[in-house]
């Protein structure tokens, strides 16, 4: 019944669109506004008295900074991607798999850099660390597909979401029941300290580390999923899953995967984020969650390397906007509007491109 | 035993005792360990520690169908059943104490912040790791015992005691609230033989209550079914009945909070607060189908507007300043401008998002919603609102020299006048062709829009409805407070809205009394539960999903046509999943999911 019916979706789109004209205009009028918006107030800013204005170091700092952080993001938004791609549902919760990814580090780092372990083998104690905040994702990752997720397989599809809502808030506050409610500080390496000159350009240490391991992440998951044989039926279970358990593909052991693999990326975010912000809490995990969802419609849901760039792009532009654009305006403390700004960005791509950047720019699940 | 396989048992019990040392990690029984219901004896630590076990058996002991047939579990086989799962759990629970107690506790608190030596001699019964542990296992047993016996006793024995043991509990817990409003009520007398001094019930105040509850409940069995057909038959064949009983309705709620006294009566006024946002949302997400995340946007905007609209203050570091814009008028006035202004921003919200369905919809209102927290709490927005130092003195809701602020009691009365007036438009409006358009468009888009349904009108004015709504609880908020901070309008609200609407049930307003007084009306009575309250939602909003997705009080049209999906089009289904069901309550170890005749 799936293909005629997606026919029909598509047929009462142009339909809809064909007889309201109108709509068109308005988001025509919509995006000269905001291009003005945009234009006048990155010129505003650029153009700021020179005592005011940013140094040329800062705006590269803020290129640098986005960039790691978009990184983090983007490998979040790939547990997202993956598990929408398969199940068609928004993981709600996977915010809240990184954030116990974190938690799992934080308690070896914290003992180790006691011991002084972390500062004498920083690559082995790091290498260890990703690896149990891996485990620990992953365990979270299947506990949860596995307790509230798999009753719900064929429910109407608000449910699973409102499922994965409340799951995220008792997994949040569970952590908070665990672990204490206030942050504790992450230690980073005493090697991973300071800044290497790349370039010309001085980066900090940490940021180079978070890009790089990134880069490795998103090649070895891209390569997973388009050679080995699991990441083939992952694929056929993404195109049509009823179709895929008749050709003889185990549906339920492929989600399993999927969230294994989802738990996973989010553990080494995880570790990156906090060796990136040296600290760790229970609500760590709902923000960069969200960017992530964002980052992953930006990008267009459902595919990998759409996520790696939307997370890239996001935090580009949520590190440079709003002091690009806001500064210009005269707005105190542009920064507070980061969040705002990210969410900004969500709407008008759902508004104007709901397919996503690498999306088929239809919007056909939307 | 009882058909029902030993794997499948010792999974449950494993179950349980993973349940208990979820309850002991997350910090619950340190919390409650001294907090007495009932005598000295029975704390809320105790209860807890024979409610994994009692919930195991409960679930272990649930009728099963074996090729085809129905089976339930007989008592006897039933307790002796529920007593091996509590078992279980609890040598689990006891094993997990030897390893913390071998491992040491200090260590294990550097990550767990809850595990003490006061938690390990709590569970111990202050006799120490190996002394109390067969006190611990005896205990969970029991529970075991007692949760096999709460699903196989006969229903005229069951649900008697079940009901009695609740109030029992209930009014153990509420033994802060009900002495003061004996007090307030003049029953001193009564209060002290109920109550011990700053504790639970008495003994004897307990057997009391219990006997009442169960008494009543047992009456209720027997003599209710025959008493409500009365009062449909009557309702039904005289108009004028409808309305009496309408007046009766509203003469009750008028009078509770003069029974009720001051404390409850305050919590009172928050759940109507909280009943006005889940009228609201219900309109957009239980009638229309379209999921708000972002509800909170609303309860802002509304208080907000509010104080802005009767001249509150901003709080500033050097005292109060005038918003760069103030108006001077009185809250009845300023409340209907501020519900026109939600109209319209539902209008602007929901404009750009009409393309979008279901969870595309969900995440951009949830940005929507976050964008306005944010900026509510940026210093951006201080020349208006306050920022994050926020404003106070919204003090303007005087009528004829009656003033609805002076004390809760007074407020509970405007609140009431709001809900009664949201919930007459949604009752309305639900069986209004307006109502049946959103039913058309919530089940089938498509096919709505096919048929002539304008969507685009029907999804405006529905944001629009439910914004309008949602304002109203915001200015009632920024009423009942006085004053306004940009942390009362995080996305916990939102959250909280729709956890009211669906644990009521989608689209029914009774539901949402129900579902405000259960998560807004027992955690603020409860106070201790502060801490915990946001973890029970999430597990309760999980666990409604998953056992009774259509809520509490299902709304009367979606079940009937849950019911004849099940009839006509799903009969097929239906049967399959029945025989795949057989079969793995057949299988060693199947069926542990929930069944069928449970999600109804």
């Amino acid at each position: 019944m799936a293909t005629a019916t997606d026919e029909q979706v598509r047929g009462a789109h142009l339909g809809l669109l064909e007889r309201l004209p109108w709509r068109r205009i308005v988001l025509i009028l919509l995006s000269i506004v905001i291009l003005a918006v945009v234009a006048i107030g990155a010129y505003k800013t650029l153009t700021l008295p020179a005592d005011e204005r940013y140094t040329a170091t800062t705006w590269k700092n803020f290129i640098i900074l986005g960039l790691a952080q978009g990184a983090i993001i983007g490998l979040i938004a790939l547990g997202y991607t993956l598990v929408y791609g398969i199940l068609r549902m928004i993981n709600f919760a996977h915010g809240e798999v990184f954030m116990f990814g974190a938690f799992g580090a934080f308690f070896f780092a914290d003992a180790w850099e006691q011991s002084g372990f972390l500062d004498s083998n920083p690559i082995l104690s790091m290498g260890l660390l990703l690896v149990i905040a891996m485990l620990t994702s992953i365990g979270v990752a299947v506990l949860l597909e596995r307790i509230a997720y798999r009753p719900l397989r064929n429910a109407p599809r608000l449910v699973p979401l409102i499922t994965a809502i409340g799951a995220s808030l008792f997994l949040q506050n569970t952590a908070r029941g665990f672990f204490g409610a206030q942050s504790r500080g992450f230690g980073v390496p005493a090697a991973l300290e300071g800044t290497w000159t790349i370039f010309g350009v001085a980066v900090d240490r940490i940021q180079v580390v978070v890009l790089l391991t990134v880069i490795v992440a998103v090649t070895s998951l891209s390569l997973f999923v388009s050679r080995t044989t699991t990441g083939k039926s992952m694929r056929a279970v993404a195109a049509d899953s009823e179709i895929a358990s008749l050709m003889g593909i185990r549906v339920d052991r492929v989600i399993v995967t999927t969230f294994v693999i989802g738990g996973l990326l989010a553990g080494i975010a995880a570790v990156l984020f906090a060796i990136t912000f040296e600290s760790v809490s229970f609500t760590m995990g709902f923000r960069p969650g969200i960017a992530a969802f964002t980052a992953a419609v930006l990008g267009g849901i459902g595919s990998i390397s759409g996520a790696a760039l939307g997370g890239v792009l996001l935090g580009l532009l949520t590190s440079l906007g709003p002091a690009l654009i806001l500064t210009g305006y005269g707005i105190p403390s542009s920064f507070q509007l980061k969040d705002a700004f990210t969410f900004l960005v969500l709407v008008l791509v759902l508004i104007f491109r709901p397919g996503g950047l690498l999306g088929s720019g239809e919007a056909e699940k939307v | 035993m009882g058909g029902i396989s030993s794997r499948s048992i010792v999974r449950t019990g494993l179950l349980a005792g993973a349940g208990s040392i979820y309850i002991s990690l997350v910090g619950l029984y340190t919390k409650f360990a001294d907090l007495a219901l009932v005598g000295e004896q029975i704390t809320l630590g105790r209860v807890l520690i024979v409610a994994p076990a009692l919930v195991a058996a409960y679930a272990a002991t649930r009728p099963r169908i074996v090729a085809g047939e129905r089976r339930s579990v007989e008592l006897r086989s039933g307790v002796a059943l529920g007593a091996v799962v509590g078992l279980v759990g609890g040598v689990v629970f006891a094993l997990s104490l030897v390893f913390a107690n071998w491992f040491g506790v200090d260590r294990i608190r550097e990550v767990f912040v809850a595990v003490t030596e006061p938690l390990l001699d709590f569970l111990t019964f202050d006799k120490g790791v190996p002394a109390g542990l067969p006190i611990l296992v005896g205990l969970c047993a029991f529970g075991g015992a007692i949760g096999g016996f709460a699903r196989t006793a006969p229903a005229v024995i069951r649900k008697p005691v079940s009901l009695g043991v609740l109030a029992v509990l209930l009014l153990g817990l509420l033994q802060r609230i009900i002495p003061i409003m004996l007090v307030e009520l003049g029953l001193e007398a009564q209060g002290d033989w109920l109550y011990r001094p700053a504790s639970g019930l008495t003994l004897a105040g307990a057997a009391v209550v219990f006997a009442v509850a169960a008494g009543a409940d047992a009456l209720w069995n027997r003599d209710g079914g025959r008493t409500r057909e009365r009062v449909r038959a009557t309702v039904e064949e005289a108009p004028a009945a409808r309305v009496g009983l309408f007046v009766a309705i509203v003469a009750v709620l008028a009078i509770l909070p003069l029974l009720l006294g001051t404390v409850i009566s305050e919590v009172l006024g928050q759940v109507m607060i909280y009943v006005l946002l889940g009228l609201g949302l219900n309109i957009v997400v239980g009638y229309a189908g379209l999921l708000d995340l972002g509800y909170v946007a609303f309860f802002a905007f509304g208080a907000y507007t509010t104080g802005v609209l009767t001249g509150a203050f901003l709080n500033t570091t050097t005292g109060a300043a005038e918003p760069a814009l103030s108006a001077d008028l009185n809250f009845y006035v300023a409340v209907w401008i501020v519900a026109l202004l939600a109209a319209g921003v539902g209008l602007l919200i929901g404009a750009p998002v009409l393309r979008l369905r279901g969870d595309y919809l969900a995440i951009v209102t949830l940005g929507l919603g976050e964008i306005v927290s944010v900026i509510t709490a940026s210093k951006w927005a201080q020349p208006l609102i306050g920022g994050p130092q926020g404003m106070r003195g919204v003090t303007k809701a005087e009528v004829f020299g009656f003033n609805f602020q002076d004390n809760p009691q007074h407020f509970y009365y405007l609140a009431l006048a709001f809900v009664l007036l949201a919930a007459f438009v949604s009752w309305r409006l639900s069986t209004s062709r307006i109502g049946r358009a959103w039913n058309a468009m919530r089940e089938d888009e498509q096919v709505a829009d096919a048929m002539g349904i304008s969507t685009t009108k029907f999804k405006l004015l529905a944001f629009a409805l439910g914004g309008a709504i949602g304002s109203l609880g915001g200015a009632l908020f920024a009423v009942s407070i006085g004053s306004l901070t940009p942390r009362s309008f995080a996305i916990f609200v939102s959250i909280t809205a729709l956890a009211v609407v669906i644990l009521g049930g989608l689209g029914s307003i009774p539901g949402v009394l129900v579902g405000a007084l259960v998560l807004i009306g027992l955690p603020g009575l409860l106070r201790e539960f502060e801490e915990y309250r946001l973890l029970i939602y999430g597990g309760a909003l999980v666990a409604i999903m998953i056992l009774r997705p259509q809520g509490l009080i299902p709304n009367v049209r979606r079940s009937r046509e849950l019911e004849e999906e099940e009839v006509t089009q799903d009969a097929w289904a239906k049967d399959a999943s029945g025989e795949r069901e057989a079969a793995a309550a057949v299988l060693p170890g199947g069926g542990l999911g929930v069944e069928r005749e449970d999600i109804g």
